[in-house]
């Protein structure tokens, strides 16, 4: 392509225009965490703001960020300042706003009553009005006016309060109601979310720049928002789990630290009921679960990367690995009843559970090493080979140790999985939805020796044992009652000690797989 | 074909690798072409290969080639890309019995035992042909663990746990292996002081050489080369250029490249492949670079083809 004209690359008189793009990027960066904090009920829309309630406040800003990006629009096709924006926003703009947009005017028509021919047609028009809106002018228009309307309409309507506190639409149709706290976080939110991008266009001055700076905001504030679940998840259940999880809890005194929660039974004689023999079954079973997994998996993934030839047979495994995998855990669980606890005294045992959660980890463990065996550069082998190293010796020494760190990530997905696993151990296990102190399996000291075979037997293996997830579940069957004193606190307790021993677990797996990596690259 | 057909004299070797040709192919030029490899090198055979032919599949990537090795020289091996130069290298030391689709007909003789009959014990004959490869592939380990790999893996010396605990250990003989084998490939100077650092972080000159120190303290007789210079910088490669033509006072070297310049500066004979597989031209590495017999690799040399 010839150039007709030189493109200056230095662009020049543009710094006010890209200053107010900064501060509407931020704003709604801003408008975006605020949506969200509403969402989940952090801040509430009535709080008042600067005189006014947080969702008339937010109304205003948006009407300011919409009038605003529209306005960046019309200042660069003005040319008032020196863009570079395509012929057209593309078509993936306008199928986009058309969308939106076709949402908008159904939803408005569909709110202030119009039948189902009517929202449609609404819709219809809106939807096209859209799409030549942004597909027929210039990018700098196409992409800020549909934009920059969006979030007129909703500043207007949170504005006037149209939406707001007091406001319900009864959906007839779905039995449901939307109340006005659900429905204003989720037109700022979506608004904002527009407005971050059109805006990151224009301070990108359109073109592909701009498209470039729009992307990247729009990721972060998609990013933003998944982060913010996941915190939000975290926050709540350690802020409704922390009571129960400390209650009684203190440092100093007799023993150095006394965490009644954890090492107590829940007998009626404590003082702090506790939930140390669940604690220490989910710890058991997870311990025996890997032991019994990883050996079997690393060794089938050895011969089926290594050793087997590649073919029909490699393929008929994956498959059905990968369909292990996905196979619901109330189904291993019903397999462990069926087949394991006849074998193992006809009684719900730890030792069943922890095979049926072998069973259930051993398919990812065995895809993962797997992986991170091919992964191995075929030069190590080579090398290996050329020197004479005999294939097994060469798999031993080069090839495991550099698939450990890949190895370790599969169990760790796994155990994460396993831990939180409530039908097997509901099946398998068991235990009372109470225990006492005593019911905790005692694995290490419960090994006896006996005369005749097997002669090491371990009563404490046989036996039902109680597990956090199974001991969550059965307190809410139970109705959250029980003879200990709030059993709600404890409930949340017991869900937060469950987070906590896989976050340890996971603890455990990642600087483990640290300590291999920097083994191997240091 | 019937070069699976027992050949049982050295003595008879050129004049089978004639019969089998005018057999295959009645072309009086191909004819010809066996008196341009049938060069004696005047020194001690120590690889005789006779009749070699390799399939991959359908393909036929090596033809019938037939050359005599000797001991204590550099060979080198040079022709076009594809031409089956690497493919003769690995039927060396069996390496293509790896690749599984690979059929090798013909024999390859280790001091005039061939290793390709039935109950050749390919850990001995890899511990005695070396292998260097194209790019450095040293292990992710240390500098020490990756030299004396071969040995702690062969038991020639233990370090492990049990060995220490036993009292078998013999950390000395390790020390004195590892330096020996670095200082044998010019690498010792600049690693001494850092032997425990993983070999990942040397420079990719520096990796090759540890990996020809890696090879060397197995203690071979042969070294196979395969272009083991060029991923590597001009200065990193004259070091790999005087290493090899100083390893050939006590090993034979056979080194598979590109550069023609290479071939000239550090080999004694030369031997061209071209295009379809078939060695062309065996002789001293003077005589190929300044008069060869045949126009195509003249043709090949002076750059009009290949």
């Amino acid at each position: 392509m010839s150039r007709t004209t030189e493109t200056a690359l230095v662009r020049e008189g543009r710094s006010s225009y890209e200053g107010a793009a900064a501060t509407a990027i931020g704003l709604s960066g801003v408008m975006f965490a605020v949506g969200l904090g509403t969402l989940v009920d952090v801040l509430e829309i009535t709080t008042p703001v600067a005189g006014v309630q947080l969702s008339t406040a937010m109304g205003i800003v948006l009407l300011s960020l919409g009038v605003g990006i529209i306005s960046f629009g019309l200042a660069s096709r003005l040319d008032y300042v020196d863009t570079r924006p395509q012929p057209s926003a593309g078509i993936v703009a306008a199928i986009a706003f058309t969308g939106v947009w076709f949402a908008i005017g159904a939803l408005v028509a569909g709110a202030i009553g119009l039948g189902t021919v009517s929202w449609m047609a609404v819709g219809l028009v809106a939807g096209a009005v859209a799409f030549a809106v942004t597909a027929f002018p210039r990018e700098d228009i196409g992409s800020t006016l549909p934009a920059g309307s969006v979030a007129v309409l909703g500043g207007v309507a949170l504005t006037i309060g149209v939406i707001g506190p007091g406001w319900e639409w009864v959906l007839v149709s779905y039995n449901a109601t939307l109340f006005g706290d659900t429905a204003v976080p989720v037109v700022v939110m979506f608004a904002s979310l527009l407005t971050g991008w059109a805006a990151a266009k224009a301070y990108g001055g359109f073109g592909t720049r701009g498209r470039n700076v729009g992307a990247y905001v729009l990721i972060y504030l998609i990013v933003l928002s998944i982060l913010a679940v996941l915190v939000g998840l975290v926050a709540f259940v350690v802020v409704k789990g922390s009571p129960g999880l400390f209650h009684g809890f203190s440092i100093g005194g007799e023993q150095v630290i006394s965490w009644p929660f954890l090492t107590n039974g829940a007998s009626l004689l404590a003082d702090v009921a506790g939930v140390f023999p669940a604690l220490v079954g989910t710890v058991w079973l997870v311990i025996g679960a890997v032991l019994f997994a990883v050996p079997t998996g690393v060794g089938a993934a050895v011969f089926l990367s290594e050793y087997a030839e590649q073919g029909r047979f490699t393929q008929v495994v994956e498959v059905a690995t990968n369909g292990l995998w996905s196979t619901p855990s109330i189904v291993f669980g019903l397999f462990g009843a069926a087949f394991l606890i006849p074998r193992f005294g006809n009684n719900k045992s730890l030792i069943a559970g922890m095979l049926t959660l072998g069973f259930m980890l051993l398919p990812l463990v065995l895809i993962t090493s797997r992986e991170a065996i091919l992964a191995v550069p075929d030069e190590y082998r080579d090398a290996s080979a050329a020197l004479g190293v005999s294939k097994w010796k060469t798999i031993r020494s080069v090839v495991l140790p550099a698939a450990v760190p890949g190895i370790t990530t599969g169990v760790i997905l796994g155990v994460g999985r396993i831990a939180g696993e409530t039908a097997p151990i509901l099946l398998t296990t068991g235990g009372g939805v109470l225990p006492g102190k005593s019911a905790a399996p005692s694995v290490l000291g419960g090994f006896q020796l006996s005369a005749s075979p097997p002669f090491v037997t371990n009563p404490s293996l046989l036996e039902a044992t109680s597990a956090l997830p199974y001991q969550l579940y059965a307190l809410i069957t139970a109705g959250l009652s029980g003879n200990i004193e709030a059993p709600q606190q404890f409930a949340w307790g017991l869900a937060l000690t469950l987070l906590l021993v896989v976050l340890v677990f996971y603890a455990i797996g990642i600087a483990t797989r640290y300590y291999f990596r920097k083994k191997l690259h240091q | 074909m019937s070069q699976t057909d027992p050949i049982d004299a050295t003595d008879e070797m050129n004049r089978t690798a004639e019969q089998t040709i005018s057999t295959t192919d009645g072309e009086t030029a191909e004819e010809t072409r066996s008196e341009w490899v049938d060069y004696d090198t005047g020194g001690e055979t120590k690889l005789a290969i006779k009749n070699l032919d390799v399939y991959y599949g359908d393909d036929h990537a090596l033809k019938d080639v037939s050359m005599d090795i000797p001991e204590q020289s550099v060979t080198a091996l040079i022709g076009p890309s594809g031409c089956g130069k690497s493919t003769f290298l690995r039927c060396l030391n069996r390496m293509n019995d790896r690749i599984r689709s690979a059929s090798i007909n013909g024999t390859v003789e280790l001091d005039s035992e061939d290793i390709y009959q039935d109950g050749i014990d390919l850990v001995e004959l890899r511990k005695r042909v070396g292998m260097v490869f194209q790019s450095p592939n040293p292990f992710p380990k240390s500098i020490r663990a990756n030299v004396s790999y071969g040995p702690r893996k062969h038991g020639d010396i233990e370090t492990g746990l049990l060995a220490r605990l036993t009292g078998r250990a013999d950390p000395e003989s390790e020390e004195e292996l590892v330096k020996r084998s670095l200082e044998r490939a010019a690498l010792w100077e600049e690693v001494s002081d850092r032997l425990e650092d993983n070999a990942l972080g040397l420079s990719g000159g520096q990796q090759q050489r540890l990996c020809i120190a890696r090879c060397l303290a197995v203690d071979p007789e042969i070294i196979l080369m395969d272009e083991p210079a060029s991923a590597l910088d001009p200065i990193a490669t004259s070091k790999i250029e005087d290493l090899i033509e100083d390893l050939a006072q006590d090993y034979t070297v056979v080194v598979v490249t590109h550069s023609m310049q290479q071939a000239a500066r550090v080999s004694d004979q030369t031997a061209v492949f071209l295009t379809g597989g078939e060695l062309v031209e065996y002789d001293n590495t003077e005589k190929i670079f300044e008069d060869p017999e045949s126009q195509r690799v003249e043709d090949y040399i002076s750059g009009k083809f290949g």
